[in-house]
């Protein structure tokens, strides 16, 4: 069996997509991107009872590594264009999971993405979010609609979880972009020291 | 400046403040007066991120977000800060 990195972000997708992969037999390690200022302490607090409900059922920890992403935010508002700004910061999880992945000896990177929930989860954006790494990408969810999602959650116990009251990421723009062209991606890329973002991100993870 | 009454946001964390009519704040003169009232400021050029109990988020079109789920915490903030937006 194959050990993976997931992304976990609170919501009520990642713990159902974990869920599924670890019913395979396959191991975990949780990735949480920690999004303060632009959202609040809510999301860790989730993410870390989701883990609870996980380890519980299958009857071994998933280590958790907390990489700050407030920063990488702040750079994309200042230096890049506000519109591909979800792509931009998908890239930026992306790159750090997988820095998180090879650390680890994980062979895979596992979301709750489903195709065309919100704007960076169109066919589009995951390709151009996704090339910013090579390790492969698995999505359990991508052909479920958020019902069929919801009714996965509440069996598994976490929708609770993930509905508690929380403060929704503020550094959405307010007209994402649905269809980004790579080499767009790449040109606003270019204004940010790419490498050393990702190196101070990596820098400063905390495994819980 | 007027707004219209602060709203639970969907995620019932933050109260939002949404000003009335639409305006664009110059984000700039907004940092220089929380700076000198004492608050700490972080300058996301398209947003402004006031610390203190509670944080509170000043986007570009006007709409604060105030995070705390606790109604009278939310509108004392709020009146904390409006004098230092009018006129920008």
């Amino acid at each position: 069996m194959a050990l993976g990195v997931v992304l976990m972000s609170g919501g009520i997708d990642s713990p159902v997509a974990a869920d599924m992969i670890l019913s395979q037999g396959h191991r975990l390690v949780a990735v949480h991107m920690d999004n303060r200022p632009f959202t609040d302490d809510s999301p860790l607090a989730k993410v870390r009872d989701h883990l609870k409900v996980l380890s519980a059922r299958y009857g071994s920890p998933i280590p958790l590594t907390v990489l700050p992403h407030g920063s990488t935010q702040i750079a994309l508002m200042r230096n890049t264009d506000r519109h591909v700004g979800c792509v931009l910061c998908r890239r930026f999880m992306w790159r750090a999971a997988e820095q998180v992945a090879l650390r680890e000896g994980a062979g895979f990177l596992v979301t709750g993405e489903a195709l065309g929930q919100v704007a960076s989860q169109t066919l589009s954006n995951m390709r151009t979010a996704t090339s910013a790494v090579a390790l492969p990408i698995v999505r359990p969810l991508v052909g479920f609609d958020k019902q069929e999602i919801e009714a996965r959650a509440k069996a598994l116990g976490t929708y609770g979880i993930s509905t508690r009251p929380g403060l929704c990421c503020q550094a959405v723009p307010d007209k994402p972009a649905t269809r980004t062209s790579l080499l767009k991606i790449l040109e606003e890329e270019d204004r940010l020291d790419v490498g050393r973002m990702v190196e101070d991100v990596s820098r400063h993870a905390q495994v819980l | 400046m007027s707004y219209h009454s602060l709203k639970l946001c969907s995620g019932k964390g933050a109260y939002e403040a949404v000003p009335e009519p639409k305006r664009r704040l110059d984000l700039r003169r907004v940092r220089t007066r929380l700076e000198r009232s004492g608050r700490s400021v972080i300058d996301a050029r398209v947003m402004l991120l006031v610390g203190g109990d509670p944080e509170v988020t000043i986007m570009q079109d006007g709409r604060l977000v105030i995070k705390t789920p606790d109604a009278r915490q939310a509108e004392s903030a709020f009146r904390d800060l409006l004098p230092l937006l009018e006129g920008t």
